[in-house]
């Protein structure tokens, strides 16, 4: 239902997103990780034609054949919600303060469905229901204050399931919540894309829940695609030497040794670079262990899923 | 909840009596003597001793006090003693005009400040934001009373559309809202100029929130997204000036009744002032104080009111 | 170096215009002061009179140059006084805390109760109407301020470890209060005295407009406007002058005193 390429997001010269591609089909359940400042998350506002007033956005992106690019907020805000939804990290701050949460997720319904009050309230109280909230006749009278993050979290899903929307893009859902709370929510956003055959982009730094929640990822650093491919297999054998990295910084139980002390976890040498720091090529090059001469001046060519100099070679990274 | 209504209503019980001690000290205890300040010097010394005994200057002064609060809450504010009759009614025939006046200029503040901030908030860093800004920074710089001659000048000297002052009275109800209009306007125009910064900036914090963004990417239009989710969040601090610019535009009553000649209190008060009628300007002096110390104690209930959090939490 | 914020350039400009035509009058004006001239009246602008006479014929020139010069005068000493018996308050109660900095803050939310006109009107009907009066109102209007500023940032300055160890080596707290304290606060005490002084010639300008202020035959902004509202049909001119000269004051000093803000506080520098 989604089809983009090589689309970009430009700060003046800072690239956020450098040519990124990609197809969302019905149902399909994406999952795209990196860490903070790799462009995952313009990546998901640009889909939503919300990237920020200061970004230049440029390459196509398609929804359901017809092209968005250059396309005006009006046109836009036909499709947000509609089409496409997307639930964001904070879900104390996401949720407006000052009204109760029935009369927010109803607010849509009686925008976009025409709905009265009463009637969006009922589809309010079903959705509640469908994600999952305790005792949801009373939730829909209370004020986000009063709820807990968890629940706030399904009142967020339940807002973006509102109008029935094709894709659902959750923006680190999980980051801010508890490791049991996210879990669920974790599972509860799979189940939902799995009943309502609605697409789901789900974008984490979290390797656990996205190796959980979806079935095709992409790795993304500096604003590129590094990697994608199955879930099962880009996270069982990483190829690209950043996704390597990536995967060996993640804790594991087994990290535990018998004496109780912490095996040292590797990490990445140095930060990712400020956006306008980035190296002309590779986007990895000067924090790349393997790297070779032309990394950091040529852009690597895409060669099985992964854009990689060394891979492109033959060489194993 | 309850808690905080009963401290508030407390508190401002308690202001309110300290502002009578103080509005009666001030016209009671400072040197001079009240019978010698309204009769003048060439006075006859029988004429002072009978008005210091009409008065109740020969009491105690805690126990004048006392009478006079407790008559106050009464409805008695004593005689005038320029006009001969009772202070309260004095007031309660003036009090309409100056009620309306101050509603009216309140509204028309709100009506210009509020759309004005949002917009300038909403177009944060564009021609209609500096705009915005230049004439706000202007208007906090133009006296009300200067304002009202150049209106006086423009629409009544030069283009005759409005009278340029009096009251013809409510008996002709076209004539009595054509008098107002300049007034409101002049009211209005000078206190917008201060709530549409405090909008503007209240507003452009609120559009950094994420529930905005929310409200965004449920596709909902940006006019609703400002007047339905980022006002209402952005209330709290503008209540808190409109609470302060309600005592602005009483006060300011006092100065454009006068440009304007209305009869209303502020009228009253210099009328008063000439006379030496020292218990009507007590009594408006109060007044005065308690309107604006009763604007503030809205202002805290009305905050209860906006945000449900502060009822959790009190 | 950083680039001066335009506020400060604007503010310091107009302020320098006005102060420099207050001093000026002191010396020199372009006629002598209150010189009558009946015959002359409303005359309009020439070379000998440059902004035109009034309706006693006097030039208006000179007349809005003694007038600069005493707004300038009350706000000065109203700002003063209010200012420095308000920074005193708030320092004590910074420096004693409990009970005396509750009730210093307890006066200062109460006197937000009387607005300088309700407080100038009360003084008026005891005293009689008299520019001490209206400079006694304003400064009265401004201890509460004061005291509200210099006791917050007061507050912030004890917490530094300076004052920590001035205490530690036996310095009492009055002596710490001068030599530490006062110092420290002195910026946003003097942005606000800036920003006070704006409020304070508009006060002045509205007092005396309403005959509680400067009284004849002493010129002022306000008074001049009160007079020339009675001849507006004859003579509009007389209504404009004073009032560009109030709103060039006020908004000279607010800019002024904006600009102090931006550049000693950024943190205070809101979106502009």
């Amino acid at each position: 239902m989604i089809d983009v390429s090589n689309l970009s997001v430009n700060f003046g010269p800072a690239q956020a997103v450098r040519d990124a591609s990609l197809t969302i089909a019905p149902g399909a359940r994406i999952g795209i990780v990196g860490e903070s400042g790799s462009g995952k998350s313009m990546l998901g506002l640009a889909l939503m034609g919300m990237s920020p007033d200061a970004a230049q956005v440029t390459g196509s992106l398609t929804v359901d054949g017809t092209q968005m690019a250059g396309a005006s907020e009006r046109d836009w805000r036909r499709l947000r919600a509609r089409r496409i939804a997307m639930i964001f990290q904070e879900p104390m701050a996401a949720l407006n303060p000052l009204r109760r949460v029935g009369d927010t997720v109803a607010e849509p319904l009686r925008v976009h469905e025409g709905l009265g009050r009463e009637a969006a309230l009922d589809r309010a109280l079903a959705l509640f229901k469908e994600v999952g909230l305790p005792d949801p006749a009373a939730r829909l009278r209370q004020f986000p204050h009063e709820i807990s993050g968890g629940q706030r979290q399904r009142v967020l899903i339940a807002l973006a399931l509102a109008c029935n929307p094709g894709l659902l893009i959750a923006d680190e859902p999980t980051t801010a919540l508890d490791a049991n709370v996210a879990l669920r929510i974790t599972e509860l956003l799979t189940d939902l894309s799995v009943k309502r055959q609605m697409a789901l982009m789900f974008i984490s730094h979290d390797l656990t829940a996205v190796a959980r929640a979806t079935t095709e990822i992409m790795v993304m650093y500096g604003g590129t695609v590094v990697e994608r491919g199955p879930t099962a297999e880009v996270l069982n054998a990483p190829r690209h030497p950043y996704t390597k990295g990536l995967l060996a910084a993640r804790p594991r139980p087994e990290g535990l040794r018998q004496s109780g002390t912490r095996r040292r976890l590797p990490t990445i040498p140095g930060t990712v670079p400020p956006l306008d720091k980035l190296p002309p090529g590779c986007r990895f090059a000067g924090r790349c262990p393997v790297e070779l001469p032309q990394c950091a001046t040529e852009r690597p060519p895409v060669v099985a899923n992964a854009a990689c100099h060394l891979l492109a070679q033959g060489g194993a990274a | 909840m309850g808690l905080f209504l009963l401290r508030r209503t407390v508190g401002f019980i308690l202001t309110l009596l300290v502002v009578s001690v103080v509005v009666f000290a001030t016209m009671n205890i400072l040197p001079g003597d009240p019978a010698l300040t309204i009769l003048g010097l060439d006075a006859s010394e029988d004429a002072l001793a009978a008005l210091r005994d009409q008065l109740g200057l020969n009491e105690p002064v805690i126990s004048r006090y006392f009478s006079w609060v407790w008559n106050a809450l009464q409805g008695d504010f004593g005689i005038s003693h320029s006009f001969k009759v009772p202070v309260a009614g004095l007031i309660s025939e003036r009090l309409p005009m100056t009620i309306s006046l101050a509603l009216a200029g309140m509204t028309m503040t709100l009506l210009i400040a509020l759309p004005a901030g949002i917009l300038a908030a909403s177009k944060h860093r564009k021609a209609a934001d500096w705009g915005v800004m230049f004439l706000s920074q202007l208007g906090i710089a133009v006296p009300a009373f200067w304002l009202s001659m150049l209106l006086v000048l423009l629409f009544a000297v030069k283009l005759r559309w409005l009278p340029p002052g009096h009251f013809p009275g409510w008996d002709d109800p076209v004539a009595a809202i054509r008098a107002l209009i300049l007034p409101t306007v002049a009211l209005g125009l000078v206190q917008s100029a201060v709530l549409a910064r405090v909008t503007r900036s209240s507003a452009l914090e609120v559009m950094r929130l994420d529930f905005v963004r929310t409200a965004r990417a449920s596709g909902l239009s940006r006019g609703r997204v400002l007047w339905q989710h980022v006002l209402p969040n952005a209330l709290v601090p503008i209540v808190t000036i409109v609470g302060m610019q309600f005592a602005a535009v009483v006060t300011g009553t006092i100065v454009i009744e006068n440009v304007f000649s209305l009869p209303g209190l502020g009228r009253l008060v210099f009328q008063s002032i000439a006379n030496r009628d020292l218990p009507t300007v007590q009594a408006l002096v109060m007044m005065f104080a308690a309107i604006v110390v009763t604007a503030n104690f809205i202002v805290d209930l009305l905050y209860v009111a906006i945000d449900p959090r502060l009822k959790a939490r009190t | 170096m950083r680039r001066l914020p335009a506020n400060l350039i604007i503010g310091g400009v107009l302020v320098a215009l006005v102060v420099g035509v207050a001093a000026l009058s002191l010396v020199w004006t372009p006629h002598p002061e209150n010189l009558m001239n009946i015959r002359g009246k409303f005359a309009a602008p020439s070379a000998t009179h440059w902004l035109g006479t009034d309706q006693l014929g006097r030039d208006l020139t000179t007349q809005l140059m003694m007038a600069a010069r005493n707004s300038m005068a009350v706000a000065l000493i109203a700002v003063l006084l209010g200012g420095s018996i308000g920074t005193i308050l708030g320092l004590v109660a910074s420096a004693v805390g409990g009970w005396v900095e509750d009730l210093v803050m307890r006066f200062a939310d109460i006197s937000f109760a009387f607005p300088t006109l309700l407080f100038a009107i009360m003084l008026a009907a005891v005293f009689g109407p008299s520019l001490q009066n209206a400079i006694l109102a304003i400064a009265f209007i401004n201890i509460p301020v004061f005291a509200r500023v210099a006791r917050a940032s007061a507050n912030q300055i004890w917490t530094r470890e300076y004052v920590f160890a001035a205490r530690a080596a036996g310095m009492g707290k009055f002596a710490i209060s001068r030599d530490h304290i006062l110092p420290n606060i002195a910026a946003p005490v003097i942005v606000q005295a800036t920003i006070e002084f704006a409020v304070a010639i508009l006060a002045e300008a509205a007092l005396s407009y309403l005959g509680l202020g400067v009284q004849p035959p002493e010129s002022s902004w306000g008074r001049m406007l009160s007079e020339a509202q009675t001849l507006m049909y004859l003579a509009p001119q007389l209504a404009i002058w004073p009032g560009l000269c109030i709103v060039t004051a006020v908004l000279g000093f607010g800019l002024l005193g904006d600009g102090l803000r931006d550049i000693t506080d950024p943190r205070l520098a809101r979106e502009r």
